[in-house]
């Protein structure tokens, strides 16, 4: 077959030297990026771009993707031992991933996540190989109405976030949606909320609020010795439970699908991908009760989205020069400066270059788990240091990680005062999922409503115009109505139970 | 002489000695280029491909840092550009037609006499795309299409106040045709959406359609430029097809004004060799980017000109509703 001789092609210039010293370097660079609070893989990306200017284009693309791969897993590192998501996408691991480190096991909740994140980029990786061209035209049926949906369909997993207290969970939502509204007002060009300032005019980053809620009130509570976890009561000798391979094989085949699929669609990206794949293994855990507090599912199923979400992402991006997040739109950046146009002309003028960059994505994903293999005995040793030292040094990294995304003192006030808040929403315990989850879709939901409305020119029709519309809607309407259902008839029956007895 | 003549006159002259050691030696330290928008971007891949050919045309080994201040469609980069010390040691990128339509958009800390040009780099003209299935494959047949339709043509953009959006509301003034704008993200949500069929008409700069008409995907209708681009020779111009549109973004250099003359004139003629490096030139090609010279002065004279075209659209149609 034609694509198996462009790979094999491919495949000298990717086993040199160079490309494995580079991609090596990536994953590692990737891996602490992704870690660090603030940090990010667009930001690490985009830094390294100058620096590759005369380097070869393959070795600047192995970096590349290793950095691409390696943040995502990066962020659970210290999701799981510190609360802490380094990277949006993270979030989903702390529920799981920290409890479970935190009842005395933090190597087997890095093990899990790391194996479910290098085997969700190979998967990733193997797709975007083996079907760029054909999937791409996935990208191309959705439509603005489509997207709609889909943003609506994720927003429904706040209903669940907020299974415990819905009116606290409805708050941090409404907060998530305000916030999301700051800004210029793309289709009109008015100023929302910006209060004159002219910093808050191209919005707020959703790193920024990320931080502050996430990063800041762990930090404290590390600060004033408050945390919950700490050397003394766990073990960080290296030894762990017995590794469940048996019992996440049917969750890693589900969330890689969720994640290639997300990917597949722009603008959604990893971050959604690791919230849906947990909701979405919720239905089918063997543990539902305990789902939540600490079970190795609950891990390996948002781990596995995130990274499956990595090759997906770069399939519109390169076939069709669409980049789904900020750190595709920053690939096709970095590609560019190599002289290789995203687009049709792509696989065709410079086929072996390509095929080697997805190589590497394939093969970085496999370094990833042998560096993550020896790291993740050096991550617990984290938890040895004294929180009063630990406090204040990841204190200092948001401030630096924050500043240097758009080297704006601004975002860092906006940052520490978001984390007062997030302090403030701990005490009262109102849960700030929902509120980074609407920042990222609200957005998305109202800017593809109001254009479909526009190009219909007022008709509300156009909304359910198309099958894909008809599908998410329907998904959405069981997506919240099946939690009340679920709620009322229990006990009816058992109320009618009561009755015939 | 009294003793303090002395002193003073001996002090005169090593000043005027150090000035002239400075005048010779600038750069004495780094210099900042201020990029308003993201890193990874478009502006700034551009930026840093030409950062290392300006260096090697600076005396001495100077260094160019680049500093990127994205938000608000550049006004955040482009207000700390104004703001900073004219001292010869911040310039940065400008882009056209953001530079000119946000202040008349909204207040803002500058205007254009808060800038000292000091060289146009890219000129990219506008474009129409189609979809390569579409009725209607030059500017003729797309009015005749409006006049048919029923409802308005819908025409997506990069945003309101863009080049695009702009040349498309002086166009379809021109050609008495009804428009629907539908503004989007970037040039790659809008391509999308015309190639999805969502929308009937792609209004973003010739560079960014010329690959997918390479391919078939996309026909383009017309170019914005007063002669064709050199990337895209068969597409004719507005001007060429009876409609005086000439729009497009330039992407220019310009420092703070009260900018030192000294620093000015090396600073202009190190990016004036700077873009006729042939290696430049090839890496310009292989990123489609459309060179297009122009010293401080014609620069100036462009802006000028087109600061006051806007400024008549802007009274004649304001395109942001109050």
């Amino acid at each position: 077959m034609e694509i198996f001789s462009a790979i094999a092609s491919a495949v000298p210039g990717v086993f040199s030297i160079q490309v494995i010293i580079a991609m090596l370097v990536g994953t590692m660079v990737g891996i602490g990026v992704g870690a660090l609070p603030g940090l990010s893989a667009t930001m690490g990306i985009a830094v390294l771009i100058p620096l590759t200017f005369s380097l070869e284009p393959l070795v600047a693309l192995g970096m590349v993707a290793g950095i691409y791969n390696g943040a995502m897993y990066g962020g659970s590192i210290p999701a799981i031992l510190l609360r802490i998501p380094g990277t949006p996408a993270g979030i989903a691991t702390v529920f799981d991933g920290h409890r479970m480190a935190k009842k005395g096991d933090p190597k087997l909740a890095l093990d899990i996540s790391l194996v479910s994140s290098s085997l969700g980029s190979a998967v990733s990786a193997i797709a975007l190989l083996l079907l760029a061209p054909a999937l791409a035209t996935v990208a191309l049926k959705f439509g603005q109405a489509d997207y709609f949906w889909l943003a609506v369909f994720g927003l429904t997993i706040i209903s669940v976030l907020l299974a415990g207290n819905p009116v606290k969970g409805f708050l941090s939502a409404c907060l998530g949606l305000f916030v999301g509204l700051i800004g210029i007002d793309s289709l009109t060009g008015n100023q929302r909320f910006t209060f004159g300032s002219s910093e808050l005019l191209s919005g707020v980053d959703i790193i920024v609020i990320l931080t502050g809620l996430y990063a800041i009130p762990p930090a404290f509570d590390l600060m004033t010795g408050k945390a919950g976890i700490s050397a003394g009561h766990i073990d960080v000798s290296g030894s762990r439970e017995k590794f469940p391979w048996h019992t996440l094989i049917p969750t890693w085949i589900r969330s890689s699908g969720i994640g290639l699929v997300i990917g597949l669609i722009p603008a959604l990206g990893g971050n959604i991908a690791s919230l849906l794949a947990w909701n979405e293994q919720r239905r089918w855990t063997k543990n539902p009760d305990t789902y939540g507090t600490g079970e190795p599912d609950g891990i390996a199923a948002p781990e596995c989205a995130n990274n499956a979400d990595t090759g997906a992402t770069l399939i519109p991006a390169l076939t069709l020069g669409i980049p789904g997040n900020a750190v595709a739109a920053v690939v096709l950046g970095a590609l560019l400066v190599h002289g290789l146009r995203p687009g049709p002309d792509l696989f065709r003028a410079n086929a072996d270059v390509v095929y080697g960059f997805m190589l590497t994505m394939l093969i970085t994903a496999g370094f990833m788990w042998l560096i993550g293999k020896f790291g993740s005995r050096l991550y617990v040793n984290i938890l040895r240091m004294p929180g009063t030292l630990l406090g204040p040094f990841v204190l200092g990294l948001t401030i630096v990680g924050v500043y240097s995304i758009n080297n704006s003192l601004f975002e860092v006030w906006l940052m520490l005062g978001f984390g007062a808040l997030g302090f403030i929403m701990e005490k009262l315990a109102i849960p700030t999922a929902p509120a980074v989850l609407a920042v990222i879709l609200g957005p998305i939901a109202e800017e593809s409503f109001r254009r479909t409305v526009l190009i219909s020119g007022g008709d509300m029709s156009a909304l359910l115009a198309g099958p894909i519309s008809w599908i998410l809607a329907t998904l959405t309407v069981i997506a919240v109505i099946s939690p009340l259902w679920k709620a009322i008839w229990p006990r009816r029956a058992a109320n009618s139970g009561d009755e015939a007895s | 002489m009294k003793l303090k003549t002395k002193i003073l006159y001996a002090a005169l002259g090593s000043t005027m000695l150090a000035g002239s050691a400075v005048a010779e030696e600038y750069p004495t330290r780094s210099i900042d280029m201020i990029v308003a928008y993201s890193a990874g971007g478009g502006t700034d891949v551009a930026a840093r491909t030409l950062v290392p050919f300006i260096e090697e045309n600076l005396p001495g080994d100077a260094t160019i840092n680049v500093v990127n201040r994205p938000g608000a469609g550049g006004e955040v980069g482009f207000t700390a550009l104004a703001n900073a010390e004219p001292d010869g040691y911040t310039f940065g990128f400008v882009n056209l037609p953001n530079l000119l339509s946000i202040p008349i958009q909204r207040d803002t800390d500058y205007d254009l006499s808060s800038f000292q040009p000091i060289a146009d780099i890219v000129y990219d003209p506008g474009g129409f795309g189609a979809s390569a299935d579409a009725e209607f494959d030059d500017l003729e047949s797309l009015v005749e299409y409006a006049e048919d339709k029923s409802g308005p043509v819908t025409y997506g953009t990069t945003g309101i106040g863009s080049d695009d959006h702009l040349s498309t509301l002086a166009f379809a003034r021109q050609a008495d045709i009804e428009m629907r704008h539908i503004p989007f993200d970037g040039a790659a949500d809008v391509r999308a959406a015309l190639m999805s069929g969502e929308i009937d008409l792609a209004g973003t700069n010739v560079s960014e359609l010329v690959d997918y008409a390479d391919s078939g995907d996309i026909a383009i209708l017309g170019q914005m430029a007063e002669e064709r681009w050199d990337g895209a020779p068969d597409v004719p111009t507005f001007q060429e097809q009876g409609f005086d549109v000439v729009m497009g973004s330039d992407r220019g250099l310009a420092a703070p004004a009260g900018f030192p003359e000294d620093a000015l004139s090396t600073l202009e003629k190190a990016v004036e060799e700077a873009v006729s490096d042939p290696e430049f030139l090839e890496k310009a090609e292989e990123q489609n980017l459309p060179l297009s010279y122009m010293d401080s002065e014609e620069f100036g004279e462009k802006l000028e000109r087109m600061n006051e075209n806007i400024q008549e659209l802007w009274e004649e149609q304001p395109w942001v509703e109050e």
